[in-house]
Protein backbone atom coordinates (compact mmCIF):
# COMPACT_ATOMS: atom_id res chain seq x y z
CA UNK A 1 0.00 0.00 0.00
CA UNK A 2 2.78 2.41 1.05
CA UNK A 3 4.81 1.30 -1.98
CA UNK A 4 1.87 2.16 -4.24
CA UNK A 5 1.68 5.64 -2.71
CA UNK A 6 5.38 6.21 -3.40
CA UNK A 7 4.98 4.92 -6.94
CA UNK A 8 2.11 7.36 -7.50
CA UNK A 9 4.18 10.22 -6.10
CA UNK A 10 7.09 9.28 -8.38
CA UNK A 11 4.68 9.24 -11.34
CA UNK A 12 3.82 12.85 -10.52
CA UNK A 13 7.55 13.72 -10.48
CA UNK A 14 7.83 12.02 -13.87
CA UNK A 15 4.88 13.90 -15.38
CA UNK A 16 6.27 17.19 -14.07
CA UNK A 17 9.64 16.41 -15.64
CA UNK A 18 7.97 15.55 -18.98
CA UNK A 19 6.07 18.85 -18.94
CA UNK A 20 9.29 20.71 -18.20
CA UNK A 21 10.99 18.94 -21.08
CA UNK A 22 8.18 19.81 -23.46
CA UNK A 23 8.50 23.49 -22.56
CA UNK A 24 12.25 23.43 -23.32
CA UNK A 25 12.03 21.29 -26.46
CA UNK A 26 14.89 22.93 -28.36
CA UNK A 27 17.41 22.58 -25.56
CA UNK A 28 16.36 19.01 -24.90
CA UNK A 29 16.77 17.97 -28.52
CA UNK A 30 20.32 19.36 -28.52
CA UNK A 31 20.97 17.60 -25.21
CA UNK A 32 19.81 14.33 -26.77
CA UNK A 33 22.04 14.83 -29.82
CA UNK A 34 24.95 15.41 -27.43
CA UNK A 35 24.21 12.13 -25.65
CA UNK A 36 24.02 10.23 -28.94
CA UNK A 37 27.31 11.74 -30.11
CA UNK A 38 29.09 10.85 -26.87
CA UNK A 39 27.85 7.26 -27.04
CA UNK A 40 28.75 6.97 -30.74
CA UNK A 41 32.26 8.44 -30.33
CA UNK A 42 32.99 6.19 -27.35
CA UNK A 43 31.92 3.16 -29.38
CA UNK A 44 33.99 4.26 -32.38
CA UNK A 45 37.04 4.56 -30.12
CA UNK A 46 36.45 1.12 -28.60
CA UNK A 47 35.98 -0.49 -32.00
CA UNK A 48 39.15 1.19 -33.24
CA UNK A 49 41.02 -0.37 -30.31
CA UNK A 50 39.28 -3.69 -30.96
CA UNK A 51 40.44 -3.70 -34.57
CA UNK A 52 44.02 -2.69 -33.73
CA UNK A 53 44.86 -4.31 -30.41
CA UNK A 54 44.17 -8.01 -29.75
CA UNK A 55 44.26 -7.91 -25.95
CA UNK A 56 43.81 -5.18 -23.37
CA UNK A 57 44.88 -5.57 -19.73
CA UNK A 58 44.35 -9.33 -19.98
CA UNK A 59 40.95 -9.08 -21.64
CA UNK A 60 40.07 -9.56 -25.28
CA UNK A 61 38.99 -6.43 -27.13
CA UNK A 62 35.46 -7.84 -27.41
CA UNK A 63 35.29 -8.31 -23.64
CA UNK A 64 36.40 -4.72 -23.17
CA UNK A 65 33.38 -3.50 -25.08
CA UNK A 66 31.12 -5.36 -22.63
CA UNK A 67 32.69 -3.39 -19.77
CA UNK A 68 31.76 -0.18 -21.57
CA UNK A 69 28.19 -1.34 -22.27
CA UNK A 70 27.68 -2.26 -18.60
CA UNK A 71 29.03 1.15 -17.57
CA UNK A 72 26.69 2.84 -20.04
CA UNK A 73 23.65 0.97 -18.69
CA UNK A 74 24.36 1.53 -14.98
CA UNK A 75 25.27 5.17 -15.53
CA UNK A 76 22.05 5.81 -17.47
CA UNK A 77 19.89 4.22 -14.76
CA UNK A 78 21.55 6.44 -12.20
CA UNK A 79 20.98 9.53 -14.35
CA UNK A 80 17.33 8.67 -14.97
CA UNK A 81 16.37 8.15 -11.34
CA UNK A 82 18.81 10.18 -9.28
CA UNK A 83 19.13 13.44 -11.19
CA UNK A 84 17.76 15.24 -8.12
CA UNK A 85 21.16 14.84 -6.46
CA UNK A 86 22.60 17.43 -8.87
CA UNK A 87 20.32 20.23 -7.70
CA UNK A 88 19.82 19.23 -4.08
CA UNK A 89 22.43 21.51 -2.51
CA UNK A 90 20.75 24.45 -4.22
CA UNK A 91 17.41 23.41 -2.70
CA UNK A 92 19.04 23.32 0.73
CA UNK A 93 20.50 26.81 0.16
CA UNK A 94 17.18 28.22 -1.06
CA UNK A 95 15.23 26.58 1.73
CA UNK A 96 13.07 24.41 -0.54
CA UNK A 97 14.18 21.39 1.44
CA UNK A 98 12.23 22.73 4.43
CA UNK A 99 9.06 22.06 2.46
CA UNK A 100 10.10 18.45 1.78
CA UNK A 101 10.35 17.84 5.50
CA UNK A 102 6.77 18.90 6.12
CA UNK A 103 5.32 16.49 3.53
CA UNK A 104 4.04 13.01 4.49
CA UNK A 105 6.64 11.25 2.34
CA UNK A 106 10.20 10.39 3.13
CA UNK A 107 12.38 13.49 2.40
CA UNK A 108 15.17 11.24 1.16
CA UNK A 109 12.84 9.77 -1.45
CA UNK A 110 11.89 13.24 -2.61
CA UNK A 111 15.48 14.54 -2.66
CA UNK A 112 16.80 11.48 -4.46
CA UNK A 113 14.10 10.81 -7.05
CA UNK A 114 12.29 14.16 -7.25
CA UNK A 115 13.74 15.12 -10.63
CA UNK A 116 13.80 12.14 -13.00
CA UNK A 117 15.76 12.78 -16.19
CA UNK A 118 13.37 12.24 -19.06
CA UNK A 119 16.06 12.81 -21.69
CA UNK A 120 18.06 9.90 -20.34
CA UNK A 121 14.92 7.78 -20.07
CA UNK A 122 14.26 8.36 -23.78
CA UNK A 123 17.92 7.82 -24.64
CA UNK A 124 17.83 4.51 -22.76
CA UNK A 125 15.69 2.93 -25.53
CA UNK A 126 18.11 3.35 -28.50
CA UNK A 127 21.07 2.85 -26.17
CA UNK A 128 19.76 -0.53 -25.01
CA UNK A 129 18.87 -1.56 -28.56
CA UNK A 130 22.36 -0.72 -29.84
CA UNK A 131 23.96 -2.40 -26.82
CA UNK A 132 22.04 -5.65 -27.40
CA UNK A 133 22.90 -5.57 -31.10
CA UNK A 134 26.61 -5.07 -30.38
CA UNK A 135 26.58 -7.67 -27.62
CA UNK A 136 25.01 -10.27 -29.93
CA UNK A 137 27.69 -9.66 -32.56
CA UNK A 138 30.67 -9.89 -30.21
CA UNK A 139 32.84 -12.96 -30.09
CA UNK A 140 32.02 -13.93 -26.51
CA UNK A 141 30.13 -16.80 -24.89
CA UNK A 142 27.74 -16.33 -22.01
CA UNK A 143 25.96 -19.00 -19.95
CA UNK A 144 22.53 -18.66 -18.38
CA UNK A 145 24.07 -18.96 -14.93
CA UNK A 146 26.55 -16.15 -15.54
CA UNK A 147 23.71 -14.03 -16.93
CA UNK A 148 21.65 -14.54 -13.76
CA UNK A 149 24.66 -13.63 -11.57
CA UNK A 150 25.29 -10.63 -13.80
CA UNK A 151 21.75 -9.36 -13.22
CA UNK A 152 22.07 -9.91 -9.46
CA UNK A 153 25.39 -8.05 -9.39
CA UNK A 154 24.10 -5.21 -11.58
CA UNK A 155 21.24 -4.84 -9.07
CA UNK A 156 23.90 -4.78 -6.35
CA UNK A 157 25.67 -2.08 -8.41
CA UNK A 158 22.47 -0.04 -8.36
CA UNK A 159 22.48 -0.31 -4.56
CA UNK A 160 26.00 1.13 -4.58
CA UNK A 161 24.95 3.97 -6.88
CA UNK A 162 22.01 4.68 -4.57
CA UNK A 163 24.40 4.73 -1.60
CA UNK A 164 26.77 7.15 -3.34
CA UNK A 165 23.89 9.48 -4.21
CA UNK A 166 22.61 9.37 -0.61
CA UNK A 167 26.13 10.20 0.55
CA UNK A 168 26.24 13.22 -1.78
CA UNK A 169 22.81 14.39 -0.55
CA UNK A 170 23.97 14.09 3.06
CA UNK A 171 27.06 16.16 2.27
CA UNK A 172 24.68 18.65 0.63
CA UNK A 173 22.83 19.00 3.94
CA UNK A 174 26.02 19.44 5.92
CA UNK A 175 27.88 21.79 3.58
CA UNK A 176 25.19 23.13 1.16
CA UNK A 177 27.76 22.71 -1.62
CA UNK A 178 28.07 19.49 -3.64
CA UNK A 179 28.99 20.58 -7.15
CA UNK A 180 32.66 19.74 -6.68
CA UNK A 181 32.01 16.34 -5.17
CA UNK A 182 29.54 15.47 -7.94
CA UNK A 183 32.18 16.25 -10.58
CA UNK A 184 34.78 14.17 -8.75
CA UNK A 185 32.29 11.29 -8.63
CA UNK A 186 31.42 11.70 -12.33
CA UNK A 187 35.12 11.68 -13.25
CA UNK A 188 35.84 8.64 -11.11
CA UNK A 189 32.78 6.73 -12.32
CA UNK A 190 33.79 7.32 -15.95
CA UNK A 191 36.91 5.29 -15.18
CA UNK A 192 34.55 2.31 -14.97
CA UNK A 193 34.31 2.34 -18.77
CA UNK A 194 37.42 0.17 -18.59
CA UNK A 195 38.17 -2.74 -16.21
CA UNK A 196 39.32 -1.26 -12.90
CA UNK A 197 42.08 -3.88 -12.62
CA UNK A 198 44.10 -1.96 -15.22
CA UNK A 199 44.59 1.08 -12.96
CA UNK A 200 47.58 1.37 -10.64
CA UNK A 201 47.43 1.03 -6.87
CA UNK A 202 46.26 2.84 -4.73
CA UNK A 203 43.75 4.13 -7.31
CA UNK A 204 42.58 0.55 -7.91
CA UNK A 205 41.88 0.10 -4.19
CA UNK A 206 39.98 3.41 -4.09
CA UNK A 207 37.87 2.37 -7.08
CA UNK A 208 37.01 -0.98 -5.52
CA UNK A 209 36.44 -0.05 -1.89
CA UNK A 210 36.21 3.71 -1.27
CA UNK A 211 34.11 4.77 -4.28
CA UNK A 212 33.27 1.20 -5.34
CA UNK A 213 32.95 1.75 -9.10
CA UNK A 214 34.73 -1.59 -9.62
CA UNK A 215 32.10 -3.45 -7.59
CA UNK A 216 29.38 -1.70 -9.62
CA UNK A 217 30.72 -2.35 -13.11
CA UNK A 218 33.89 -4.45 -13.30
CA UNK A 219 32.82 -7.43 -11.12
CA UNK A 220 29.37 -7.96 -12.77
CA UNK A 221 31.00 -7.82 -16.21
CA UNK A 222 33.78 -10.23 -15.22
CA UNK A 223 31.16 -12.69 -13.92
CA UNK A 224 29.12 -12.34 -17.13
CA UNK A 225 32.20 -13.02 -19.25
CA UNK A 226 33.15 -16.08 -17.19
CA UNK A 227 36.42 -14.44 -16.09
CA UNK A 228 37.62 -14.96 -12.50
CA UNK A 229 36.27 -11.85 -10.71
CA UNK A 230 38.75 -9.44 -9.09
CA UNK A 231 36.90 -9.98 -5.77
CA UNK A 232 34.43 -12.68 -4.74
CA UNK A 233 30.69 -12.25 -5.26
CA UNK A 234 30.26 -12.40 -1.48
CA UNK A 235 32.60 -9.41 -0.97
CA UNK A 236 30.87 -7.53 -3.80
CA UNK A 237 27.40 -8.01 -2.30
CA UNK A 238 28.77 -7.18 1.15
CA UNK A 239 30.13 -3.87 -0.19
CA UNK A 240 26.79 -3.16 -1.96
CA UNK A 241 24.53 -3.82 1.01
CA UNK A 242 27.04 -2.41 3.50
CA UNK A 243 27.44 0.87 1.60
CA UNK A 244 23.67 1.33 1.41
CA UNK A 245 23.21 0.74 5.15
CA UNK A 246 26.14 3.05 5.97
CA UNK A 247 24.83 5.80 3.66
CA UNK A 248 21.33 5.62 5.22
CA UNK A 249 22.85 5.95 8.69
CA UNK A 250 24.91 8.92 7.48
CA UNK A 251 21.80 10.54 5.97
CA UNK A 252 19.87 10.17 9.24
CA UNK A 253 22.80 11.70 11.12
CA UNK A 254 23.13 14.57 8.61
CA UNK A 255 19.38 15.22 8.77
CA UNK A 256 19.67 15.83 12.51
CA UNK A 257 22.31 18.50 11.78
CA UNK A 258 20.05 20.29 9.28
CA UNK A 259 18.91 23.75 10.16
CA UNK A 260 16.20 25.25 7.96
CA UNK A 261 16.25 28.76 6.65
CA UNK A 262 12.61 29.36 7.53
CA UNK A 263 11.35 29.63 3.95
CA UNK B 1 42.24 7.61 -17.42
CA UNK B 2 43.58 8.35 -20.92
CA UNK B 3 47.15 7.89 -19.71
CA UNK B 4 46.31 4.50 -18.20
CA UNK B 5 44.35 3.37 -21.26
CA UNK B 6 47.18 4.21 -23.63
CA UNK B 7 49.87 2.85 -21.30
CA UNK B 8 47.96 -0.45 -21.19
CA UNK B 9 47.59 -0.51 -24.98
CA UNK B 10 51.33 0.04 -25.39
CA UNK B 11 52.37 -2.66 -22.90
CA UNK B 12 51.81 -5.31 -25.55
CA UNK B 13 52.48 -3.15 -28.63
CA UNK B 14 55.50 -1.05 -29.55
CA UNK B 15 53.41 1.12 -31.81
CA UNK B 16 49.70 1.53 -32.48
CA UNK B 17 47.69 3.79 -34.79
CA UNK B 18 50.96 5.14 -36.21
CA UNK B 19 52.15 6.42 -32.83
CA UNK B 20 55.08 5.16 -30.77
CA UNK B 21 54.52 4.81 -27.03
CA UNK B 22 56.60 7.94 -26.34
CA UNK B 23 54.71 10.12 -28.81
CA UNK B 24 51.32 8.90 -27.59
CA UNK B 25 52.15 9.55 -23.93
CA UNK B 26 53.53 12.98 -24.92
CA UNK B 27 50.28 13.55 -26.81
CA UNK B 28 48.12 12.68 -23.80
CA UNK B 29 50.17 14.87 -21.47
CA UNK B 30 50.04 17.80 -23.86
CA UNK B 31 46.35 17.44 -24.62
CA UNK B 32 45.53 17.49 -20.90
CA UNK B 33 47.73 20.54 -20.48
CA UNK B 34 46.41 22.44 -23.50
CA UNK B 35 42.78 21.62 -22.82
CA UNK B 36 43.08 22.92 -19.28
CA UNK B 37 44.79 26.04 -20.54
CA UNK B 38 42.79 26.67 -23.70
CA UNK B 39 39.34 25.15 -23.21
CA UNK B 40 38.71 25.62 -19.48
CA UNK B 41 37.07 29.04 -19.25
CA UNK B 42 35.73 31.35 -16.58
CA UNK B 43 33.11 32.54 -19.07
CA UNK B 44 31.09 29.31 -19.21
CA UNK B 45 28.36 30.91 -17.12
CA UNK B 46 28.27 34.02 -19.30
CA UNK B 47 24.86 33.30 -20.85
CA UNK B 48 23.13 33.09 -17.49
CA UNK B 49 24.94 36.27 -16.37
CA UNK B 50 23.50 38.00 -19.44
CA UNK B 51 19.98 36.65 -19.06
CA UNK B 52 19.84 37.43 -15.34
CA UNK B 53 20.85 41.04 -16.01
CA UNK B 54 24.08 40.70 -14.02
CA UNK B 55 26.12 42.45 -16.70
CA UNK B 56 24.06 45.66 -16.42
CA UNK B 57 26.45 46.74 -13.70
CA UNK B 58 29.41 46.46 -16.08
CA UNK B 59 27.59 48.18 -18.93
CA UNK B 60 27.16 51.29 -16.80
CA UNK B 61 30.88 51.56 -16.19
CA UNK B 62 33.34 53.21 -18.58
CA UNK B 63 35.04 49.92 -19.42
CA UNK B 64 35.16 47.74 -22.50
CA UNK B 65 33.08 44.62 -21.86
CA UNK B 66 35.23 42.32 -24.03
CA UNK B 67 38.33 43.74 -22.33
CA UNK B 68 36.84 42.90 -18.94
CA UNK B 69 36.02 39.35 -20.04
CA UNK B 70 39.53 38.97 -21.44
CA UNK B 71 41.07 40.06 -18.12
CA UNK B 72 38.82 37.65 -16.20
CA UNK B 73 39.86 34.91 -18.60
CA UNK B 74 43.58 35.65 -18.20
CA UNK B 75 43.24 35.63 -14.40
CA UNK B 76 41.47 32.28 -14.60
CA UNK B 77 44.21 30.84 -16.85
CA UNK B 78 46.92 31.93 -14.41
CA UNK B 79 45.04 30.22 -11.60
CA UNK B 80 44.65 27.07 -13.75
CA UNK B 81 48.35 27.10 -14.54
CA UNK B 82 49.27 26.65 -10.89
CA UNK B 83 46.94 23.67 -10.41
CA UNK B 84 47.96 22.28 -13.76
CA UNK B 85 51.61 22.40 -12.80
CA UNK B 86 50.95 20.43 -9.60
CA UNK B 87 48.71 17.93 -11.39
CA UNK B 88 51.21 17.42 -14.23
CA UNK B 89 54.05 16.96 -11.74
CA UNK B 90 52.03 14.31 -9.92
CA UNK B 91 51.23 12.41 -13.13
CA UNK B 92 54.77 12.86 -14.36
CA UNK B 93 56.15 11.19 -11.24
CA UNK B 94 53.71 8.29 -11.59
CA UNK B 95 54.01 7.60 -15.33
CA UNK B 96 57.57 8.91 -15.86
CA UNK B 97 56.91 9.66 -19.53
CA UNK B 98 59.68 10.46 -22.00
CA UNK B 99 58.50 13.72 -23.57
CA UNK B 100 60.16 14.44 -26.89
CA UNK B 101 60.56 18.20 -27.41
CA UNK B 102 60.65 19.74 -30.91
CA UNK B 103 63.39 22.17 -32.03
CA UNK B 104 63.20 25.79 -30.88
CA UNK B 105 61.59 27.08 -34.10
CA UNK B 106 58.73 24.59 -33.93
CA UNK B 107 58.36 25.13 -30.20
CA UNK B 108 57.92 28.88 -30.71
CA UNK B 109 55.36 28.25 -33.42
CA UNK B 110 53.63 25.80 -31.08
CA UNK B 111 53.35 28.57 -28.47
CA UNK B 112 51.94 30.98 -31.09
CA UNK B 113 49.39 28.41 -32.28
CA UNK B 114 48.44 27.67 -28.66
CA UNK B 115 47.85 31.37 -28.13
CA UNK B 116 45.75 31.34 -31.31
CA UNK B 117 43.75 28.40 -29.90
CA UNK B 118 43.20 30.39 -26.72
CA UNK B 119 41.81 33.34 -28.66
CA UNK B 120 39.65 31.02 -30.75
CA UNK B 121 38.17 29.41 -27.64
CA UNK B 122 37.56 32.84 -26.10
CA UNK B 123 35.61 33.87 -29.20
CA UNK B 124 33.60 30.62 -29.28
CA UNK B 125 32.76 31.01 -25.57
CA UNK B 126 31.57 34.58 -26.19
CA UNK B 127 29.50 33.35 -29.13
CA UNK B 128 27.78 30.72 -26.97
CA UNK B 129 27.42 33.22 -24.15
CA UNK B 130 25.55 35.58 -26.47
CA UNK B 131 22.64 33.10 -26.49
CA UNK B 132 21.85 34.55 -23.06
CA UNK B 133 20.63 37.76 -24.73
CA UNK B 134 17.62 35.93 -26.07
CA UNK B 135 17.03 32.74 -24.06
CA UNK B 136 17.63 31.29 -20.60
CA UNK B 137 17.78 27.80 -22.15
CA UNK B 138 21.47 27.63 -22.92
CA UNK B 139 22.40 24.34 -21.25
CA UNK B 140 21.27 22.26 -24.26
CA UNK B 141 23.58 23.94 -26.81
CA UNK B 142 26.35 24.09 -24.20
CA UNK B 143 26.09 20.38 -23.43
CA UNK B 144 26.17 19.56 -27.14
CA UNK B 145 29.16 21.86 -27.61
CA UNK B 146 31.11 20.19 -24.80
CA UNK B 147 30.26 16.72 -26.10
CA UNK B 148 31.49 17.63 -29.58
CA UNK B 149 34.55 19.30 -28.12
CA UNK B 150 35.42 16.29 -25.98
CA UNK B 151 36.03 14.21 -29.07
CA UNK B 152 36.79 16.63 -31.87
CA UNK B 153 39.55 18.45 -29.97
CA UNK B 154 41.27 15.08 -29.44
CA UNK B 155 40.92 14.76 -25.66
CA UNK B 156 40.73 10.97 -25.35
CA UNK B 157 42.50 9.99 -28.56
CA UNK B 158 44.29 11.70 -31.45
CA UNK B 159 41.95 12.52 -34.31
CA UNK B 160 44.20 10.94 -36.93
CA UNK B 161 43.35 7.45 -35.66
CA UNK B 162 39.76 7.98 -36.84
CA UNK B 163 38.51 6.92 -40.27
CA UNK B 164 39.51 9.44 -42.99
CA UNK B 165 35.89 10.40 -43.71
CA UNK B 166 35.29 11.33 -40.06
CA UNK B 167 38.55 13.27 -39.92
CA UNK B 168 37.51 15.29 -42.97
CA UNK B 169 34.20 16.20 -41.31
CA UNK B 170 35.93 17.20 -38.06
CA UNK B 171 38.41 19.39 -39.97
CA UNK B 172 35.48 21.39 -41.33
CA UNK B 173 34.95 22.66 -37.77
CA UNK B 174 37.25 24.93 -35.70
CA UNK B 175 37.57 22.35 -32.90
CA UNK B 176 40.82 20.60 -33.99
CA UNK B 177 42.43 24.05 -33.73
CA UNK B 178 41.76 24.17 -30.00
CA UNK B 179 44.56 21.71 -29.19
CA UNK B 180 44.88 18.85 -31.68
CA UNK B 181 46.83 20.59 -34.46
CA UNK B 182 49.07 22.30 -31.89
CA UNK B 183 50.10 18.90 -30.53
CA UNK B 184 50.66 17.51 -34.02
CA UNK B 185 53.09 20.39 -34.52
CA UNK B 186 54.80 19.69 -31.20
CA UNK B 187 55.20 16.02 -32.12
CA UNK B 188 56.74 17.04 -35.46
CA UNK B 189 54.02 15.23 -37.42
CA UNK B 190 53.33 18.09 -39.84
CA UNK B 191 55.29 18.99 -42.96
CA UNK B 192 55.88 22.62 -43.99
CA UNK B 193 52.85 22.57 -46.30
CA UNK B 194 50.58 21.38 -43.45
CA UNK B 195 52.04 24.02 -41.13
CA UNK B 196 51.23 26.78 -43.62
CA UNK B 197 47.74 25.38 -44.27
CA UNK B 198 46.86 25.09 -40.58
CA UNK B 199 48.23 28.56 -39.81
CA UNK B 200 45.96 30.04 -42.49
CA UNK B 201 42.94 28.05 -41.28
CA UNK B 202 43.52 29.01 -37.63
CA UNK B 203 43.70 32.71 -38.57
CA UNK B 204 40.64 32.25 -40.81
CA UNK B 205 38.55 30.79 -37.94
CA UNK B 206 39.64 33.53 -35.55
CA UNK B 207 38.72 36.19 -38.10
CA UNK B 208 35.38 34.68 -39.20
CA UNK B 209 34.13 33.71 -35.74
CA UNK B 210 35.45 36.98 -34.30
CA UNK B 211 33.47 38.98 -36.86
CA UNK B 212 30.29 36.93 -36.32
CA UNK B 213 30.60 37.16 -32.53
CA UNK B 214 31.14 40.91 -32.68
CA UNK B 215 28.03 41.39 -34.85
CA UNK B 216 25.87 39.15 -32.66
CA UNK B 217 27.00 40.94 -29.49
CA UNK B 218 26.22 44.33 -31.01
CA UNK B 219 22.76 43.06 -31.94
CA UNK B 220 22.31 41.48 -28.52
CA UNK B 221 23.32 44.64 -26.66
CA UNK B 222 20.83 46.66 -28.73
CA UNK B 223 17.99 44.38 -27.65
CA UNK B 224 19.26 44.03 -24.07
CA UNK B 225 16.90 45.22 -21.35
CA UNK B 226 17.12 45.06 -17.58
CA UNK B 227 15.00 46.56 -14.86
CA UNK B 228 15.73 47.27 -11.20
CA UNK B 229 18.99 45.35 -11.04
Amino acid sequence: MRLKTYFNVWKIFGFNAIQENLVNRGSNILFMIGKVLRFSFSLIFLFLIKNTVSSFAGYTSAQMIVFFLTYQFIDLISQIFYRGTYVFSNEVRLGSFDAYLTKPINPLFRALTGKPDINDAIFMIPSLAVSFYIFNNLDISVTWLSLVWYLILVTNGLLIITAINILILSIGILTTETEGIIWIYRDLSSMGRFPIGMYMQPLRFVLFFIIPIGMMITIPTEVLLGVKPSFSIFVTILVGVGSLIASLKFWNWALKKYSGVGS
Amino acid sequence: MSLTVWTVIFTSNNSAFGYSKESMITYIFLVAFLQSMIIASSLNGLASRLYSGEISNYLLKPINLFGLFAIQEIADKIKNLLFLFLESLFLFLIFKPIIVFPDLKLFLLFLIWSFGGLILNFIITLLFGSLGFWSPQVWGPKFLFFMILDFTAGKLFPLDILPIMLQKIIYLTPFPYLSFVQIQLFLNRLNSQDILKHTVILVFWIFILGTITNKIWKKGLKSYESVGI
